[in-house]
């Protein structure tokens, strides 16, 4: 299919873009699926080439897990047949990534929610409030964390265990 | 008291409050103010401000967000007054139980005077459940 | 009206009463006289906590959380879902559960539009056309009670395929059912682009450009309203949607009219999809074997499904456990919300029900809008009922004029 080969060349171009020391890993499970890890200081130029040369600009969504030492950010960029994402990975003792929503304006809220809930700081962002979370939810308690679970959430919000 | 005579001098005004659901029991209630179930028959109306509500109907297992929101409806009615808690997860926190924004249950920030589980129920379990609460507050 | 916007500025928080759907959510309004200046969204009121609870149930479990992230769209969540996990542990399923699949998906999207023909006509005012779609709504309703024996939340995926099948000697009731759908459309279809009520509420109402759609990554026939051609089924198809022939409708409005017209053309398109569906079902079983307790293997994946409201898509992150490590969703209406913003701006306060409603929106709602008045230093509220009434009113009163 043809797409296959535009496909790789887009993943090509942004390898050349940034530089073949930058691209850690390159992953290709099926048609149409990129996945493709780069150390997280080229993100925002990773992004601005996918806009500007290959005219991808539309990011489906931002998706954060938590690994233990490192918490792992994908960005899901598609455009048709095609779903390419970013993955960078941030420290789980300094988590902060350069935002991209001055880049990507349609970033802003997935940014502020990796934020709440991941405590993955979007460095640059021009309004990171807070988001999903209520206002009475401490600060820096990020529910998605594999340190948290509902017992233990529970206990911390509430400051009691539910009966 | 008959059912008729109930129908006649009294006219159950409806206030619907949404409180985090996944808008299936919201549908539903709304199913029941539409043609094929009607809840007007039974004098039943969806009104929109609580301070002319006799029934304040609850779906959705009640987000922490919510909470002072629903407790505010709730003092703005003038009594007598009656909560109907729809679903499942107005009831118990129906399958969102264990999950940490959430409630579980209108019961938890008012207390409810009927609950019609289902997930979410047919809109004449839901005329049902309304029907029963009214007759047997002596409507 | 000639007024100086910085001396007249009002911040008007609307919700977190939906004055659409009822569902929960909250925006800030800054308004000058009748115009809406600025707008800032405050969501949050539906969160849950799904994904994090989705971590601590089996594969088998998370299906029936899956599907209650949404009562509109519950199928398409469930379907996206089955197909992450059946990626990962390496399922496919049999062609006949592909289509019936299909065919559920879209009879899911026809009641979703209808409904949200009904919820808009009621939101300026147009009850009486609420009452007639709720009513001619119930054909499809009564055709999934059938097929998986609930109205709302069908459970109809199994992870490996379908759990019901359509035996052949229900299809030929199943496709007068359609017929009766698209006859019904057709006569919503008039009065949508002729009725003045209507034309006057949503033609040049709420506004956003293909360039600032594009900008804000909007999905769905919110998008395809501002003249994007975006739909996941023709951009990245799965299930039968390599095999089915349809078109994606789009219209250059970017008006909520535009809304409306997207909508009841995909109303068109998702009956002539069923009835296709119908007419060239594969023969053969309607599931592949999964064992609940069993374990799949590590792996990652990402889907998308077009739902009723846009383009879903979740992803998934196995390390060979019976529970998912990480399940992510982005429902799409969290997609619409930066054009939404877009679409507020400018408008007049009474535009705000319908333009909320236009987007088709599904964050659970409900609540009471705050009006401030900085100048004045005065507060108030209004619910959605009052703002609804509001609206209907001001232009009742030929303000707009």
């Amino acid at each position: 299919m043809s797409y296959n080969d535009d496909n790789k060349r887009t993943v090509e171009g942004l390898t050349a873009a940034i530089g073949a020391e930058n691209v850690i890993e390159v992953k290709m499970p099926k048609d149409r699926r990129i996945y493709v890890t780069i150390k997280t200081e080229k993100l925002r130029e990773a992004v601005t080439y996918l806009k500007e040369k290959e005219g991808i600009t539309h990011l489906a969504t931002i998706t954060g897990t938590d690994l233990g030492e490192e918490r792992e950010l994908n960005y899901h960029f598609n455009r048709p047949n095609l779903i390419l994402t970013i993955k960078v990975r941030v420290p789980g003792d300094k988590p902060i990534v350069p935002s991209i929503t001055d880049i990507i304006n349609g970033a802003t809220l997935y940014e502020r929610e990796i934020n709440d809930l991941l405590g993955v700081f979007p460095e640059g962002h021009p309004n990171p409030k807070r988001l999903n979370l209520p206002e009475e939810w401490p600060e820096g308690v990020h529910p998605l964390l594999k340190k948290w679970d509902i017992k233990s959430l529970r206990k911390e919000v509430d400051g009691q265990e539910w009966t | 008291m008959g059912l008729v005579t109930w129908a006649r001098t009294r006219s159950p005004w409806l206030i619907h409050f949404n409180g985090a659901a996944c808008n299936a029991c919201d549908i539903e209630i709304l199913a029941a103010l539409a043609p094929r179930f009607d809840v007007e028959r039974f004098g039943g109306v969806l009104k929109g401000t609580p301070r002319h509500a006799d029934v304040l109907v609850v779906s959705g297992s009640i987000s922490r967000k919510l909470r002072s929101r629903l407790r505010r409806i709730y003092e703005q009615m003038p009594e007598p007054k009656f909560v109907v808690a729809v679903g499942s997860c107005a009831s118990t926190g129906g399958v969102f139980q264990d999950c940490y924004n959430v409630l579980e249950g209108v019961d938890k920030v008012i207390p409810v005077s009927a609950y019609i589980v289902g997930c979410p129920p047919k809109p004449e379990a839901i005329l049902d459940g309304v029907v029963k609460l009214l007759v047997s507050a002596g409507y | 009206m000639d007024v100086e916007a910085s001396d007249r500025e009002f911040t008007i928080p609307v919700g977190p009463q939906h004055p659409a759907l009822k569902e929960p959510a909250s925006f800030l309004f800054k308004v000058d006289g009748e115009v809406v200046v600025d707008v800032e969204p405050r969501l949050g009121y539906n969160h849950r906590g799904i994904e994090k609870a989705m971590e601590a149930r089996t594969y088998i479990q998370d299906l029936y959380l899956v599907e209650r992230i949404c009562g509109i769209c519950s199928n398409a969540h469930q379907t996206l879902y089955a197909m992450n996990v059946e990626e990962v542990a390496g399922i496919t399923i049999p062609p006949r559960a592909k289509y019936l699949r299909t065919f559920v998906h879209e009879l899911e999207r026809i009641h979703s539009h209808l409904l949200w023909v009904g919820v808009a006509a009621h939101e300026i005012g147009f009850d009486t056309l609420f009452y007639y779609v709720w009513r001619d709504r119930e054909v499809v309703l009564d055709l999934l009670e059938e097929i998986s024996g609930n109205r709302v939340n069908y459970a109809f995926n199994a992870i490996g395929g379908v759990r019901r099948d359509v035996p052949s000697e229900k299809i030929p009731k199943f496709q007068k059912a359609l017929d009766v759908l698209a006859e019904r459309t057709k006569y919503y279809h008039g009065i949508a682009a002729s009725e003045s009520t209507i034309l006057e509420r949503a033609s040049g109402v709420g506004y956003c450009s293909k360039a600032d759609m594009l900008r804000l990554c909007g999905v769905g026939p919110h998008a395809r309203a501002s003249g994007v051609a975006k739909d996941t089924r023709h951009d990245h198809p799965y299930l039968a949607y390599d095999e089915v022939p349809f078109n994606v409708i789009t219209n250059d409005g970017g008006d909520v009219l535009a809304n409306v017209l997207v909508r009841i053309g995909e109303l068109y398109e998702s009956v002539g999809i069923c009835k296709y569906v119908l007419d060239h079902l594969p023969d053969g079983p309607i599931r592949e074997k999964y064992s609940p307790l069993a374990k799949i293997p590590e792996g990652e994946a990402t889907n998308m499904v077009e739902a009723q409201r846009g383009e879903d898509i979740h992803y998934i992150l196995s390390k060979g456990d019976n529970k998912p490590y990480r399940y992510k969703i982005r429902a799409p209406t969290m997609a619409n919300i930066p054009s939404l913003m877009v679409k507020l701006k400018g408008g007049y306060i009474a535009d705000i029900p319908i333009v909320l409603a236009g987007i088709d929106p599904c964050f659970s709602c409900t609540d009471r809008m705050v009006f401030v008045d900085e100048s004045k230093d005065k507060v108030w509220d209004m619910n959605d009922e009052e703002l609804r009434r509001y609206g209907i009113r001001w232009y009742q009163n030929g303000n707009n004029k």
